[in-house]
């Protein structure tokens, strides 16, 4: 699918969504460009998975738009939305865990023999090479994932994303369950995506990782978007303070704060 | 264990049957006509109809779902089967057909409440094993419903309905050669796409082991002469029915996108729904495939009574889970397999005959296949806990 020239991959346009009485996102809008990471931050309840949800297919959106590559697109469940090159990362890595690895990968959309059966040494074959380029040592490819360690399932998960080439990637708190090597690893698969041209949306609690992988910014709080920034233009304590006070705290008030704590 | 690529699944399963062939070899001792020919063909025959409901409910349990209904819903099938027969007069095909598309509404029914509506399938089989039992009844007014075609009901096995001594070999050469085939065009398939295989000698072991099996089955099946008769029977029609239902239900879980998401499904639903699996969709056809199968034993069922009665099948459910959960079916969903459905059922069933044939009454049988239940679980439970800290 090729886009028109210098149209975002993705872009949400007024975004609603309620679960029974509650507003759980509220006319959100928000852009994703090519080779771009947008960190999507807030607290717990702020909407921000919701948002990712229905853009990966999970929830259907209430009111809205979503285009993708410049023209308005139709996501009602995960297919349509795996259709349109966009791949989740999801916080729970959605793995059967009584399946192996090259199930794993493939799970929803599994290679098929011209007869229509599961083709499964084709599968365990392109399975192979997926994984031995994201991490040279996994090789127990073939036991459930249930019983291998939390870095190794992070990479069957990311693993989907590269072997379907996904042009847009969310992830969800990709980092929250990994060790400080299994970290640089995901950081590391991020600038080589975000380097091909793959837009990636960062669903994050940790700042250190915002600011080290994302170009933009998004806060939201109950629902509703308190803004988008370049993250170059911030610091850790403007985010904390965006995403504890719900609105944008500029440095100038801030210094102004200092300025006037400094002197009572 | 790594180098020999044996999964822990195929220790399970060769256990179990270990299990099977130490049971086989304490009864003969004990009792001197276990290992008998007759013996073995009547067991064989007896199983069938257990077994072949067996091999789906398998794979409903590991869906995270259960059918308490089955035996009720046998019953009603097999009673209408009969009665469009005997009363209404209708050829057998037409009626097993009529009886297919009966089974085939009441999966749609329980089968779509369950998927679509989300009400627990304990509660909606609950309630069919009392209902269909009911209309097992109304059908025919509770009355019998005798069934005489020939052809109907040598599918139950019965005096001529086995394959006989040709028919017999000819089977078990065509089921070897289709082993042999599996292993060698598995074998290039893994080359061709570069996945290393395990060594020749593992593969070619289980292959032969397999074979052994089959040809000594077919042997003593064959050895086994009614009397009054010329000839041996053979492998007796209902067995080969559940031989068929095996693979079928085999090949659907190994090499079909439906059975793979069946697993998945009962390993993780959430996951399931995220990788955009159409959960309920695949719920709803797991429960028109039983019904499909639920058709098929109450043909043998009823061709093997040479009637349709309304107590068709009472009680039917619990052997079947038992069957599925002594097979190495997890109640929690997510794993088990169709040949550890078969084994459940034969270890059922050669504990009932054993024990029959030592002369232990019903009321002590039944106290010693319950608690055998448990015993088997329990040991998965060990099992499970075990592997998955070794083998996984």
């Amino acid at each position: 699918m090729t886009s028109p020239e210098g149209a975002p991959l993705v872009e949400l346009r007024d975004i609603y969504k309620a679960f029974g009485g509650i507003h759980a996102v509220e006319g959100v809008s928000l852009s994703l460009d090519v080779g771009e990471v947008v960190a999507v931050l807030g607290h717990n309840g702020a909407g921000k998975s919701t948002l990712m949800k229905m853009l990966a297919g999970a929830y259907p959106i209430d009111r809205g738009e979503i285009h993708a590559y410049g023209r308005p697109a139709r996501i009602t469940n995960p297919a349509e939305s795996q259709n349109l090159g966009i791949e989740t990362i999801h916080q729970t890595l959605a793995l059967a865990d009584n399946l192996d690895a090259v199930a794993n990968l493939f799970l929803g959309r599994e290679l098929l023999t011209p007869w229509n059966t599961l083709d499964d040494y084709a599968m365990e074959a392109a399975a192979r090479k997926v994984f031995a380029q994201l991490n040279p040592n996994f090789r127990n490819i073939r036991v459930p994932v249930r019983a291998l360690s939390g870095g190794q399932r992070q990479v069957v998960a990311i693993s989907r994303a590269v072997y379907f080439n996904a042009r847009v990637l969310i992830m969800d708190e990709p980092t929250a369950a990994l060790g400080p090597e299994e970290t640089r690893m995901v950081h590391e698969l991020v600038r080589r995506l975000k380097a091909a041209g793959v837009g990636i949306f960062l669903i994050s609690h940790d700042l250190p990782d915002v600011f080290a992988l994302s170009d933009r910014l998004a806060v939201m709080k109950n629902g509703r978007l308190v803004g988008t920034y370049r993250t170059a233009d911030l610091n850790e304590d403007d985010v904390l303070g965006m995403i504890i006070a719900g609105k944008r705290v500029t440095r100038v008030e801030q210094r102004h704060r200092k300025v006037v704590e400094a002197t009572t | 264990m790594e180098s020999l690529q044996l999964s822990a699944l195929d220790l399970r399963l060769g256990l179990m049957a270990a299990v099977l062939a130490v049971m086989a070899i304490a009864f003969h001792v004990l009792t001197g006509n276990f290992l008998t020919p007759e013996n073995l063909y009547n067991m064989a025959q007896q199983t069938a109809v257990v077994g072949i409901v067996a091999t789906t409910i398998a794979l409903v349990i590991v869906a995270r779902h259960i059918d308490l209904s089955v035996g009720s819903v046998m019953g009603f099938v097999g009673v209408l089967i009969a009665y469009l027969q005997y009363t209404a007069g209708w050829h057998w095909i037409a009626a097993s057909g009529a009886g297919l598309l009966a089974a085939l509404a009441v999966g749609m029914y329980q089968g779509g409440l369950t998927a679509y509506l989300g009400v627990p399938s304990f509660v909606v089989t609950l309630g069919g094993l009392m209902s269909f039992r009911g209309a097992a009844f109304l059908v025919a007014n509770g009355k019998t419903q005798p069934v005489t075609d020939p052809v109907f009901v040598m599918l139950g096995g019965g005096l001529d309905g086995a394959l006989g001594i040709l028919g017999s070999w000819a089977l078990a050469a065509a089921l070897a050669a289709l082993v042999a085939w599996r292993v060698v065009q598995a074998r290039r398939a893994k080359a061709r796409h570069g996945v290393p295989s395990r060594p020749l000698a593992v593969d070619g072991v289980f292959a032969i082991g397999l074979i052994v099996l089959l040809a000594a089955f077919t042997a003593a099946m064959c050895a086994y002469q009614l009397p009054g008769k010329t000839h041996g029977q053979g492998i007796p029609v209902p067995v080969v029915i559940w031989a068929a239902v095996v693979m079928v239900a085999a090949f659907i879980v190994r090499r079909t996108r439906f059975g793979r998401y069946v697993f998945a499904i009962g390993g993780n639903p959430e996951a399931a729904l995220l990788v955009g699996i159409p959960v309920r969709r695949v719920t709803l056809q797991l429960f028109l495939l039983l019904a499909v199968m639920i058709t098929i034993a109450a043909i043998v069922a009823v061709a093997r009574l040479n009637a349709g009665t309304n107590s068709l099948g009472t009680g039917m459910e619990l052997y079947v889970i038992a069957a599925a959960v002594i097979g190495g079916v997890s109640l929690s969903g997510g794993s088990g397999t169709v040949l550890g459905s078969v084994l459940g059922a034969l270890i059922i069933q050669f504990l009932d005959s054993g024990l029959l044939l030592m002369d232990v009454g019903i009321g002590q049988r039944m106290v010693i296949i319950g608690q055998v239940l448990i015993v088997a679980v329990a040991f998965d439970v060990l099992y499970r806990r075990w592997s998955g800290e070794r083998l996984a």
